[in-house]
């Protein structure tokens, strides 16, 4: 399961890097108060991630100081772009970890995905994009 | 012992009761050859598949959806996608465990008596699926804790659709 929770890992990293961006694209109070609230669950998952890999002495890669972005963030509509992309990349990192984990580890996997999925949903309900919903989150 | 005490067949030397039972053992094996099972052993009742319940769950909330927009078309843009998710996790389940998907089509009728459904009503339906799907989840075997777990999440963005 390390691999599998190595690449979750990566996922929650690149997400809290790209709220960066997608925080400084937004403006109203709903939309901030949104992408902070979910910054705050990504950095949640990602201590989780390094206190369980501890655990299982399992060493996981740096992360890397910048990313590519999938395209140039400018502006509002950009920003709830990158957000759904983020969340819907982060349901797929952790839908492999459910097969290799039981148990615990498995609910807090699916309890992380659910949740990745549920904020695409919304983030889609704010950038108007239809349908909100995906039949199978997580599966790339 | 069954056959303690038999009288013996004067020509086969087989005892009648071992004759009788010969031929009701044939006969068993001759209706259980029907159905392509050439063993002496009775077949087992047939289990449900572990993956029925998400079956029937699917079926169920597809047809609530249906219902409700048969009663409010206006809610059809916002129902019509979250009720064809429910249909894509049956056709998925039932090629899983071997079933027919079934075919309650939109015209599904109200089982009687049934209260008219409220985004409220579909809102806990679907929070009520999501929790039996993740038990599901924790319990399923590896190769189907993916699947498993995407109908759960999917169910869970359908009750935050509703809010």
């Amino acid at each position: 399961m390390n691999p599998q929770l190595g690449a979750a890992l990566a996922a929650e990293e690149a997400a809290i890097y790209a709220y960066g961006i997608i925080g400084v694209n937004l403006s109203t109070t709903g939309d901030v108060t949104e992408a902070r609230t979910a910054e705050q669950a990504h950095r949640g998952r990602r201590d989780y991630l390094v206190g369980r890999l501890a655990q299982l002495q399992a060493s996981s890669a740096p992360s890397p100081a910048g990313y590519q972005l999938p395209f140039e963030v400018t502006d509002r509509a950009g920003a709830l772009k990158l957000a759904i992309h983020v969340e819907d990349g982060v349901a797929q990192a952790w839908r492999p970890v459910l097969p290799v984990t039981t148990g615990n580890d498995r609910a807090t996997a699916l309890a992380a995905m659910t949740e990745a999925a549920v904020r695409a949903t919304r983030w889609r309900r704010l950038a108007a994009v239809s349908p909100v919903t995906l039949p199978f989150p997580g599966r790339p | 012992m069954v056959l303690t005490g038999a009288v013996r067949m004067s020509i086969t030397g087989y005892s009648r009761r071992r004759v009788l039972g010969a031929t009701v053992a044939g006969v068993a094996t001759t209706a259980l050859s029907g159905c392509g099972l050439f063993d002496d052993e009775p077949a087992p009742p047939e289990q449900p598949d572990p993956l029925q319940p998400l079956l029937d769950e699917a079926v169920a909330l597809a047809a609530s959806y249906d219902r409700a927009v048969a009663a409010q078309p206006g809610l059809a843009s916002r129902l019509t996608p979250l009720a064809e998710d429910h249909r894509t996790h049956a056709a998925e389940i039932s090629r899983l465990i071997g079933k027919t998907p079934p075919s309650a089509g939109p015209s599904a009728s109200p089982p009687v008596g049934a209260p008219a459904e409220t985004i409220a009503t579909l809102r806990s339906a679907e929070q009520a699926a999501q929790k039996s799907a993740v038990a599901l989840c924790r319990a399923a075997p590896a190769e189907r804790a993916a699947l498993i777990g995407s109908i759960a999440a999917s169910r869970a963005t359908h009750a935050e659709a509703l809010r």
